[in-house]
């Protein structure tokens, strides 16, 4: 059956519908709260501000992350800043500016009053941090600094070095630590959740396997929340953290939960090139560096003189032709689409003709070594110390990579999912980004939903529902979850074949960058749709990971997330291929003006696809279609 | 290049551990540390041998979880630079690369190089933060703080829980990560309503875990891949002997 | 009460003990190499200086003084031993390979420098302060009736293994005190980025001028420049 999926917005003008809302939602009464518990699976951003918040509030919190400590999180890595609507700097900034900028960003493909509210709360989140002793740049003054972000015309971002996702992080890692100190929260380390407990349509614990001892054991709760991040590493080489995977979020699509808008995946164009097969991850530089560097590569294809080699009339500035208004400072979906374009026209430049030049000789001799130093240093310092190549005196590579996923499990206005009781938040739910996101607004999404959102929401759910684990049904759901991971285990373990988990890892993403990348079209697409099968077949009949279940394997750990990566890939590209437009982050080759750009289709395609696990048949599709009743849908141009 | 490794080898908590020596042929300088253990790793799988274990996550040097000690330095011979971060061409062909965990009692080995530093998160949680519960935050403009207070928070701040410090420590002593902690909350205004009480609790759990004394060698500072002041350690001092006898 | 057994088992306060009575003496170290100084003065001052020690607000104030010393010792040595039991169990077992960058082999090996210097000290006050050993030289009477320091220094000093290990003893103090001197400023507090490398050369220096005072008494009594 395929449904209209709702949102379940609350009436009301949009500035008002949020503050409506929270006064409409049920309370839990505070001696009420310690008789619920809530499991929180994940420590990111969401996930620690989350379960820190509700064991504030008094509820029974279990935290689960995969890392030895929350404070690894890949939330850490994020370098820019944080966005908020505070107008701290007087230049007309406002919620609604906000709330625009962001579904614009999104190409109109995020739900407004979503959007709406994060602006919302985004200045709360600035202030909770602050008192949480987040070390953000300030000026002579005392107050607080501002830098400004692409996608926006005004300065809100809000930062602390290069390393605000590390800040933020601590701050909720210490809001976490405090209740765990306190007793509040039971944190569990080093488990890996591998499956959701559900029964008659509600979520009622989460499975969990020890990583340490290898030990599968149930957990119940009256409200799960998922906060696992998202899904970049399906192509094996992304910015993500190594250990990020989509085994919570397609365990619990595996369990009735929707998947909603699985192939918007965003690709960032300046990142360090691939150097070799052994490459592990991509490390990002940051987006102001095309601020002063000039994007290059030779006219001539195959042309491997040095670039200080290559004269200037050899050279081809695509994007300074291309986009003269714009040049390189064009948003990051169009430059990474350009970079990929002159690479596979043969005209890449280093190991494997997959990379471009980023040259700074131009500035440097504008400006002086000086400037470039004091606004660039630290990353010069980072490549160079990732490449061995000086940037002052070579350009620098650069290519794109994959770095964040808009999609995720569908979840309504309250953050839950269409399974009652699982909730999911940050980069793991769709809701806010759209088809592609704004510089600075992941770190204000997680922190909005797990600081602002859940606690409201979450307790409206429980008033209104009440306890309700300690059932026989849910008991016996539990047992039969917890058998079916130690089948997944144990049959990982059995194949005993000739390939590594990484091999197949490695494989699955070259197919999903060469067909499901940057840019895709039908006969890509459909081709995928019957290698990633024929891959998974493989790696059901040849994988090979030694030792035992018991004891700390991380063979064993990664072929079970490749395992859930082969298939969640196949949805990835299913979506792809069923969104015959282009949007945001989604390229499809054949959906393209004359002049290569984007082509969105609003008329068939303003809505959310959210995909329902449908056995070994092909998942069935459910829609949400999004109503902009306060924003005009238009075209994004950078000529 | 050809390299030979000597890795420690140890099945699990409490067992007999050893160096084990294996060679790896044709590394690249421009692998990272990490991607060359990879290499070798694929390799022993490949003969249906146990891989090293290591732990290792966002490999771009902020998230800490990496960590081993590279011919007796921690992270390895490069300055202000994590193991995930440390490139070959650090070495040179036929080199001898010596690979072994942190070696702390409080930090016990968990496999091969994977050690067990959840005390850091039990220090922290005796005290390493503000007591402000969501919602009770004033506008965040509210308290300026003064941009050298706010540059020395930062300073401390940076501080990536991995290890490092405890590793280069002959006593194994963790001052350097509960004085970055403390010096970073106590460099703010918002810091200072607990300050007694944080130090207090946050240096008795610190000795309850088994960590040496400081007698100040310094190794933690050079050993540091953010490169955090030892003068923290010298400020936790006097803090914790005048707060605990006041 | 509780609190207070806390903060003292503490390894901050410990080592904060540490610091404060190796201030103290040190400090006494300073005035004891002022006293031996005396010797290039003259027999008489010298003489008359130690008698003024013993007889200083009607002989009370050396034992304060002792009192003072033999407490921070008791503490120094207790602490050190203290911690340095405790660092061991912490360390949970050193590296095949060990490479250092900032620590010295003088902070390194404090407790066994520490012992040598207690041992010495121990031989010392046998000697100089008890006349229990080298008795020989001990009963020495000036013109003016006095305890004849001078004339007890330098003969010992014409004893080569008295000298030898009298040098030998302040070259490990020199030593332990290289590390102690700016360790005592971190350990107090005392620092300051602008500040520590010059805290660090002093420590060194003061610790190299020590030695040279201390040993310049018996090289002078060796080479003829004190009869």
């Amino acid at each position: 059956m395929i449904m209209e999926l709702s949102g379940r917005t609350p009436l009301g003008s949009l500035t008002d519908k949020w503050e409506k809302h929270k006064n409409e939602l049920k309370l839990v009464n505070p001696s009420n709260k310690r008789k619920f518990s809530v499991i929180v699976v994940g420590t990111g951003l969401a996930g620690s501000s989350a379960a820190a918040t509700l064991a504030e509030l008094g509820y029974n919190v279990t935290a689960i992350t995969y890392n030895d400590s929350p404070r690894r999180a890949h939330s850490i890595a994020a370098q820019g800043g944080i966005n908020a609507a505070k107008n701290y700097q007087n230049d007309g900034d406002s919620v609604w500016r906000l709330f625009y900028d962001t579904i614009k960003g999104g190409d109109f493909r995020a739900r407004e009053a979503n959007v709406y509210r994060l602006a919302q709360v985004s200045g709360n989140i600035i202030d909770q941090c602050v008192a949480q002793g987040v070390p953000f740049a300030r000026e002579y003054g005392g107050y607080l600094a501002n830098r400004s972000f692409g996608g926006a015309q005004v300065s809100r971002t809000f930062y602390a070095r290069g390393q605000t996702g590390q800040q933020l992080l601590l701050g909720a890692y210490q809001a976490l630590s405090r209740q765990v100190g306190l007793g509040k929260v039971n944190l569990l380390t080093k488990k890996e959740m591998m499956d959701v407990v559900v029964v008659d349509g509600r979520a009622h614990g989460v499975v969990i396997r020890d990583l340490v001892d290898g030990k599968i054991e149930s957990l119940t709760a009256d409200a799960v929340l998922l906060c696992t991040g998202g899904y970049s590493n399906v192509f094996y080489l992304s910015t993500n953290a190594k250990a990020c995977n989509v085994t919570a979020a397609y365990r619990a699509y595996k369990r009735g939960a929707l998947f909603a808008n699985p192939c918007f995946t965003q690709i960032h164009p300046t990142c360090i090139p691939v150097s070799g097969d052994y490459q592990s991850k991509l490390t990002l530089m940051s987006e102001s560096l095309r601020n002063d560097g000039r994007i290059w590569v030779p006219k001539e294809r195959g042309d491997t003189r040095l670039p200080n080699l290559i004269p200037e009339i050899e050279r081809d500035y695509y994007l300074e032709r291309k986009y003269p208004s714009f040049g390189n400072l064009s948003p990051r979906d169009i430059a990474s689409r350009a970079a990929k374009e002159v690479c596979d026209d043969g005209r890449g430049v280093g190991p494997g003709g997959k990379g471009v030049y980023l040259d700074f000789a131009d500035a440097i001799s504008r400006l002086g070594r000086k400037v470039i130093e004091d606004r660039y240093g630290n990353l010069f310092e980072m490549y160079q110390r990732i490449t061995g190549e000086d940037p002052y005196s070579v350009p620098m590579r650069i290519y794109p990579a994959v770095h964040y996923t808009m999609g995720g499990l569908w979840v309504d206005y309250n953050l839950m999912s269409n399974v009652n009781g699982l909730f999911v938040l940050g980069e793991a739910n769709f809701s806010d980004h759209g088809a592609n996101r704004l510089g600075a607004s992941a770190l204000m999404q997680g922190l909005a939903d797990g600081y602002f959102i859940i606690p409201y929401t979450v307790g409206g759910y429980l008033a209104s529902t009440g306890p309700g684990t300690h059932t026989e049904a849910v008991r016996n759901k539990a047992a039969e979850a917890v058998q079916h991971s130690e089948e997944k285990i144990t049959r990982l373990l059995a194949i005993n074949g000739k390939r590594t988990p990484t091999s197949f890892h490695r494989e699955l993403g070259k197919i999903m960058w060469d067909k499901c990348g940057m840019a895709r079209n039908e006969q890509g697409l459909q081709s995928a749709l019957v290698e990633i099968p024929q891959l998974r077949d493989e790696f059901w009949n040849n994988l090979r990971v030694p030792g035992t279940g018991e004891e700390l394997n991380q063979s064993l750990e990664h072929a079970s997330r490749v395992a859930d990566f082969l298939e969640f890939a196949e949805l990835m590209v299913r979506d792809a291929l069923h969104r015959k437009e282009s949007c945001g982050g989604h390229f499809r080759e054949e959906f393209q003006t004359e002049d290569g750009e984007a082509k969105r289709n609003d008329n068939d395609f303003t809505y959310v696809a959210a995909w329902e696990y449908n056995g070994n048949n092909a998942p069935l599709m459910h829609k949400e279609h999004l109503h902009f009743e306060n924003v005009e849908l238009a075209t994004r141009s950078y000529k | 290049m050809n390299l030979r490794l000597h890795i420690w080898r140890q099945k699990e908590p409490g067992a007999q551990g050893m160096l084990k020596a294996y060679d790896v042929a044709d590394v690249s300088e421009h692998m990272s540390f990490l991607e060359m253990l990879d290499v070798l790793n694929e390799r022993l799988l490949e003969n249906g041998e146990d891989p090293v274990a290591f732990e290792h996550d966002c490999r771009e040097g902020i998230c800490g979880t990496c960590g081993m000690v590279i011919n007796g330095r921690p992270h390895g011979p490069e300055p202000k630079t994590t193991v995930c971060q440390l490139h070959m061409r650090s070495f040179h062909d036929g080199d001898s690369i010596t690979i072994e965990p942190w070696r702390a009692s409080a930090f016990p080995v968990v496999k091969d190089l994977v050690v067990d530093r959840s005390a850091f998160d039990r220090i922290v949680q005796k005290g390493g933060y503000i007591s402000v519960n969501t919602g009770n935050a004033p506008d965040g403009n509210a308290i300026p703080v003064p941009k050298v207070n706010a540059d020395l928070a930062m300073d401390a701040a940076s501080c990536i829980g991995c290890g490092a410090c405890v590793a280069a420590c002959p006593n194994a002593s963790a001052m350097l990560f509960t004085a970055a902690k403390i010096g970073h909350l106590h460099a703010l205004p918002q810091g200072h309503a607990e300050k007694g009480a944080r130090v207090y609790n946050m240096v008795l759990a610190m000795d309850d875990e088994g960590f040496g004394a400081c007698t100040n060698h310094l190794e933690c500072e050079a050993a540091c891949p953010k490169g955090i002041s030892s003068l923290f350690i010298a400020k936790l001092n006097t803090e914790f002997v005048i707060t605990s006898l006041l | 009460m509780r609190r207070l057994i806390e903060v003292w088992r503490s390894t901050v306060f410990q080592k904060w003990v540490m610091a404060i009575t190796g201030v103290m003496l040190g400090g006494f170290l300073l005035a004891h190499l002022a006293g031996n100084l005396l010797i290039f003065v003259g027999a008489d001052d010298m003489n008359a200086y130690a008698v003024e020690l013993r007889e200083l607000l009607h002989g009370s104030a050396i034992w304060v003084m002792r009192a003072v010393l033999v407490i921070s010792l008791v503490l120094h040595v207790r602490a050190g031993i203290v911690l340095a039991q405790r660092n061991r169990t912490a360390s949970g077992g050193r590296y095949a390979v060990t490479s250092y960058q900032r620590s010295t082999l003088a902070s390194r090996s404090m407790l066994l420098t520490g012992l040598l210097i207690l041992s010495y000290v121990l031989y010392h006050l046998a000697h100089f302060t008890f006349g229990a050993i080298h008795t020989e030289y001990y009963h020495y009477i000036d013109s003016m009736g006095r305890h004849d320091v001078y004339r007890m220094v330098v003969e010992s000093f014409r004893q080569p293994v008295i000298t030898i290990l009298y040098v030998v003893a302040v070259i490990v103090t020199g030593f332990h005190l290289q590390h102690a001197i700016a360790s005592a400023f971190q350990t107090l507090g005392i620092n300051h980025p602008r500040y520590s490398p010059s805290i660090k050369m002093g420590g060194t220096l003061l610790s190299i001028l020590i030695v040279i005072g201390f040993i310049s008494v018996p090289m002078a009594i060796i080479f003829g420049l004190v009869q």
